[in-house]
């Protein structure tokens, strides 16, 4: 091996020291815990001891009763809800992104409109939420006096559409996350390409189907793995709307709600944790998440090369 | 003509006009809430309140001890936004502009951490903060805040860093300078807009954040807004104009914030997620 310059070596010192400080913190309290935590999946516990290697015991209990409904009710939730949202906050922010797109001016104004929810903490907008689709709230003033309802609104202790106006109220909270990114998109396409469409005499729908899209695969890309990403991290809006428990019935229970009850215990404090299969099903959703991420962005690469 | 250009663009205007009144109408039902008793919040959700009588703010900001709490946000926010942008803009400078041999795998130990579900790692996290003798305590939580947006901010400052022309430090380093001057005074200098987009993020992320508090936050006076008000609801649920009280209390300094910043926040998601 070439011995390095002693410029090339100061460098690398410097390099070193400059890096240290960041690595430190990330390693101490991200990749440390992510690590332990998914070693201890394979042991079994007491409370919060460790005992003996068991495998995978800890995953086989998630498949059994009672885990196993709760484990593959909040699993099938969180799918539903990732395509949830990107059908009703995607696909719909799109064709917002298009409309304002078309509207310069105010089209940037309206878009700052539709972001403001964003900076809100999914807290404050799960309060405001539960509120106004209350008994006495807002929405059932609105349906009941337009016709479309009549009594007592109860669409949240409804567990036919409970995981759904949740889902409605993440997108109403997000909608201005994929408007923004799809409307910075649409401005890097060339105006001259929409400028031929038109004169070639495709329409509105054409040209933003086969024209603009196929270009937009980057911004696509990464709307829809930032959906995935938060699809199955989701946890505040349900915490605040339904309780830990996802009431009713368990109807809007997600993977981190179940696991923050495993960890943690339910609210009231009765306290039964069950720290191996928190370990456990923590362990099966962080490979849901790394592996759909990278598979996400694998095929999203390749759609933008054959492109 | 010109009617006809019109109508055809009229339906796209309807959406868009019934989106806005979708996004603004509970924002407006909140603000006059404040200003309403529970009875007269049932009885016309929309109408403007019969007198603007500041009773509801002077309740939530007392029971909840809603000063406490944003003075928590803030100190937490203000701490974990200038760690983040100070070890994040010294990590990302290397591995951005020296030519390293491990500097790519670097970046993309960093660069996980994107997408890694740090939350699963909450039990050894509360292990680990709890042998640090941290829990129930703000500086903890701005270390965890700080470790959590790290990958992020290294994402950006790299991205923007790597665009400079490497004359920048060549020249600097020729004069004499030391590689930390050449950081903080060219190079950072440089990416003023990196700054401003991870310091936008950051400050969004932390603010606004309810896992943490809650795993970590046991007691009242080190609670963060969030955490007060989702406890809030629970006590409190029939005293509807409190409650709106306390969510327009904790919506004020962010709308604050989004009306001076709504540009940059607009431009900075729009380069940072429409290209990769």
């Amino acid at each position: 091996m070439a011995r390095l310059g002693s410029r090339q070596r100061r460098l690398h010192l410097a390099a070193i020291g400059f890096i240290l400080p960041a690595l430190i913190i990330y390693a101490l309290f991200v990749l440390y815990p992510l690590v332990v935590s998914l070693w201890g999946s394979f042991f079994q516990w007491r409370g919060l001891r460790q005992m003996g290697f068991i495998g995978l015991g800890n995953f086989a209990r998630l498949f059994v009763f009672p885990n196993e409904a709760r484990f593959t009710g909040a699993f099938w939730h969180n799918v539903a809800w990732f395509f949830g949202i990107m059908v009703f906050q995607d696909a719909v922010g799109l064709i917002f992104a298009y409309l304002l797109f078309w509207r310069k001016k105010f089209g940037l104004f309206l878009q700052s409109v539709f972001f403001f929810p964003a900076v809100l903490s999914p807290v404050i907008v799960g309060v405001l939420w539960r509120l106004l689709l209350a008994p006495n709230g807002l929405v059932e003033w609105l349906l009941n006096s337009a016709g479309l309802h009549e009594g007592r609104l109860t669409v949240l202790s409804d567990s036919t559409y409970a995981l759904w106006v949740l889902m409605a109220i993440d997108a109403w909270n997000w909608m201005g996350l994929p408007v923004l990114i799809f409307a910075a998109a649409f401005r890097q396409i060339s105006t001259e390409v929409f400028e031929a469409a038109r004169i070639d005499g495709a329409n509105t729908a054409r040209i933003l189907w086969s024209i603009a899209l196929p270009l937009m695969i980057p911004a696509i890309s990464s709307v829809t793995t930032l959906t995935f990403i938060n699809a199955f991290n989701q946890f505040d809006i349900v915490y605040v709307m339904e309780g830990v428990q996802g009431e009713p019935n368990f109807a809007t229970d997600l993977l981190v709600t179940f696991f923050y009850r495993l960890a943690f215990g339910s609210v009231g404090a009765t306290g039964i944790t069950d720290i191996g299969l928190a370990l456990a099903l923590g362990t099966v959703l962080f490979l849901i998440v790394t592996v759909g991420t990278i598979l996400l962005l694998r095929a999203f690469d390749r759609a933008t090369v054959r492109g | 003509m010109r009617f006809s250009a019109f109508l055809k663009t009229l339906p796209g205007w309807v959406v868009l006009l019934l989106w806005t009144v979708v996004v603004l109408l509970p924002l407006y039902a909140l603000v006059i809430s404040c200003f309403k008793s529970t009875a007269e919040i049932y009885a016309d959700p929309l109408g403007l309140p019969p007198r603007w009588d500041a009773g509801n703010f002077a309740n939530a900001w007392f029971t909840l001890n809603l000063g406490r709490n944003l003075v928590n946000s803030l100190i937490i926010t203000v701490g974990a936004v200038i760690v983040t942008i100070l070890v994040s803009a010294m990590a990302a400078y290397p591995l951005s502009r020296y030519d390293l041999k491990w500097g790519p795998w670097m970046l993309l130990l960093f660069l996980a951490g994107i997408m890694l579900p740090i939350r699963l790692a909450s039990v050894e996290l509360f292990n680990l903060v709890k042998a640090l003798g941290l829990i129930d305590n703000l500086f903890g939580l701005v270390l965890v805040y700080i470790a959590v947006r790290i990958p992020f901010a290294v994402f950006i400052f790299a991205n923007f860093m790597r665009t400079l022309p490497r004359e920048l430090e060549e020249a600097a380093r020729i004069d004499g300078a030391g590689e930390v001057r050449i950081l903080f005074q060219v190079i950072l200098p440089m990416v003023i807009p990196a700054v401003s987009i991870v310091a936008i993020f950051t400050s969004i992320a932390v603010w606004n954040d309810f896992f943490f508090p809650l795993i970590f936050i046991f007691s009242d006076e080190n609670k963060t807004v969030p955490l007060s008000i989702a406890g809030f609801i629970g006590q409190y649920r029939t005293d509807w104009g409190t409650i709106f009280a306390s969510l327009g209390i904790s919506l004020a300094p962010v709308l604050a914030m989004y009306l001076i910043l709504a540009r940059q926040i607009r431009e900075g998601i729009g380069t940072t997620g429409a290209t990769k």
